[in-house]
């Protein structure tokens, strides 16, 4: 914990992500403006005290859209990436330590998911289940399924040889019990990295989407929907597109430093040598 | 580099499951489709079809025979590289004709991204390996987590303002297909493969600037130096190649995040590659098209991630 303070880089991100969080729980109650409700007297107008992201061409402000937005991506994304831990996570786990032919079946399936392009398998699933919101989080938890599965696998592998692993066998803990209580919380940490970092990848999916007109559906707000907006009239009011855009990267900023400084703080042998 | 010995034997399996994953694809692409949207015909021909029409469209079709029979007709066909007609996009036209003229596309910006990425990774990753610590080092790590935090369609736009629309350097939009004027290609299609190439060039940057950190204090590198080789001989020798294994096998995992980045930005730059068509299909409900584009990039991933292999193998060659 000491070497994470000490981390500059893991701060910056955890403050990052605790403001993007704090925004995104708290913005849509304190913003005085309706993310869907057209305003025609104030139609894309430039940043100003009264709307400091400015409009978009209904008239809409855009830091209110940002913030509803925001809260969509990320729960989408969130949904998505934690069903596919709890999935993929259990099926990786139990065939590590269960194996036999189901387990060599599962990893067959997760080498084929892992093998689509992973924006080409949303789009896929977009077509399948239909556009829409709860679709996105379906689409993000199967393609971070394998990705859970295989590395919940790799780490058990090596965890389940070790000496207290085999004390707990010979004294007859249940299976259930030696999973979760020898062996998940010795892989724990690898895994909220990679949740970390599957959210940020999450928006990029969920803001890809919805970007092509494939996600969420306008009016409804989400930080793709507002993008591709701007996109069409971004010569006139280019605040709309340039203001989501960095929104979006800030969100992912504070992500990606945020789970380096946790892999950097749970390798301490490389945390010495950089 | 040492003579590269290959054993067959490793390879022979590694195409084999290659085959069988192509073939899973396959059945999973056929059967979620089918399981998702049901009876193609009345999904062609819309709700207020008359039987009549109905049993006329699936004789047509091929639709009347048993589910395992039609994936096996849709399977040979595809072999043989026939896809059927694409029914809404391009009304009538073969779809393998469609897929077959905008792959080409999609590969050429694919490849040059991955060559973009290749590039500014090998100058910055070892740039900031050797100088860890320092001034240098911190830019290349500051501008490789920006590079991640850039998604590929936001990057475009960035990239259209500032190069083309303030610069006036590049274009805007269009691309000029590399059969038409390969220098062309490569003008036109710098922007979007620069896109799609500056998150996985953060990637592999990171990758190779770890493991080059790594292996510089291995013993084996120790004793080199005490033995007094030059430093550019033990960089290029001892340390480089080691780091190398994993730097290639990133570059292989990364191969389906940046097909699937190819989709978004063919569609931002207007490029006719099988990404855009996809999501023509996709608007379309051209499902049979859906299902042939989500294959091709199936067998590519799967083609890339066996050569990726393949060249892990030789030059690691304990690992097999």
């Amino acid at each position: 914990m000491r070497a994470f303070f000490a981390n500059k880089l893991a701060l910056i991100g955890a403050a990052i992500t605790g403001f993007v969080l704090l925004m995104v729980i708290a913005g849509p109650w304190v913003s005085p403006y309706s993310p869907t409700d057209a305003d025609f007297l104030a139609l894309l107008t430039p940043p100003s005290a009264a709307h400091p992201f400015g409009t978009d061409s209904f008239g809409r402000d855009v830091l209110t859209r940002i913030l509803y937005g925001a809260r969509v991506s990320l729960a989408v994304s969130v949904a998505g990436v934690l069903v596919a831990a709890l999935l993929g996570g259990t099926a990786g786990l139990v065939s590590a330590y269960v194996g036999g032919w189901s387990a060599a079946v599962m990893m067959r399936i997760a080498d084929l998911l892992f093998s689509f392009p992973s924006f080409v398998l949303a789009l896929f699933l977009m077509v399948v289940l239909g556009f829409g919101v709860a679709n996105i989080a379906a689409s993000i938890a199967l393609i971070y399924l394998p990705l859970f599965a295989r590395l919940a696998r790799n780490m058990a592998l090596v965890v389940k040889e070790e000496p207290w692993v085999q004390a707990a066998q010979l004294m007859g803990q249940s299976t259930f019990s030696i999973l979760s209580r020898e062996i998940l919380p010795n892989i724990a940490a690898p895994l909220f990295v990679q949740i970390a970092l599957g959210i940020a990848f999450g928006i990029v999916i969920e803001a890809g989407l919805s970007f092509l007109g494939l996600g969420v559906q306008p009016p409804a707000p989400s930080l793709g929907t507002i993008m591709a907006d701007g996109r069409e009239y971004f010569q006139r009011a280019p605040w709309v597109l340039t203001l989501s855009g960095v929104t979006i990267s800030i969100a992912l900023l504070g992500l990606n430093l945020l789970s380096d400084g946790i892999r950097d703080v749970m390798d301490p042998k490389l945390r010495a040598r950089l | 580099m040492a003579a590269i010995a290959i054993d067959l034997a490793p390879a022979a399996r590694r195409l084999g499951g290659m085959v069988l994953i192509a073939f899973l694809g396959a059945a999973l692409v056929f059967f979620v489709m089918r399981a998702g949207h049901g009876d193609p015909a009345l999904s062609a021909l819309g709700d207020q079809a008359t039987p009549e029409a109905i049993a006329a469209f699936r004789k047509l079709w091929g639709l009347d025979a048993p589910l395992i029979v039609q994936f096996w007709n849709w399977l040979s066909g595809a072999l043989t590289g026939n896809f059927g007609k694409s029914m809404t996009v391009a009304g009538g036209v073969p779809i393998a004709t469609l897929v077959g003229s905008r792959l080409p596309n999609t590969l050429f910006i694919g490849l040059y991204a991955m060559a973009i990425a290749v590039v500014i990774s090998l100058v910055a990753g070892t740039v900031s390996a050797l100088r860890h610590g320092r001034m240098i080092d911190s830019v290349a790590t500051g501008l490789a987590v920006l590079g991640i935090s850039m998604p590929d369609f936001w990057l475009s736009y960035v990239l259209v303002y500032a190069l083309a629309l303030g610069a006036g350097i590049f274009p805007s939009y269009g691309f000029i297909s590399p059969a038409e004027s390969l220098s062309g290609a490569f003008y036109s299609g710098f922007l979007p493969a620069l896109a799609v190439a500056a998150p996985m060039a953060a990637a592999f940057t990171r990758m190779l600037r770890t493991a080059l950190i790594e292996t510089l204090y291995r013993d084996h590198v120790r004793v080199a130096r005490s033995l007094g080789y030059s430093g550019a001989f033990i960089f290029l020798h001892y340390v480089f190649r080691n780091a190398l294994i994993p730097y290639v096998t990133v570059i292989g995992l990364q191969v389906r995040y940046l097909l699937g980045g190819t989709v978004v930005v063919e569609r931002i730059f207007g490029i006719p590659g099988i990404g855009a068509l996809m999501v023509d299909a996709a608007f379309g409900r051209d499902y049979g098209l859906v299902q042939a584009c989500a294959l091709t990039f199936l067998v590519c991933v799967l083609i890339v991630n066996f050569l990726v292999d393949s060249l892990c193998a030789a030059l690691n060659p304990r690992a097999t």
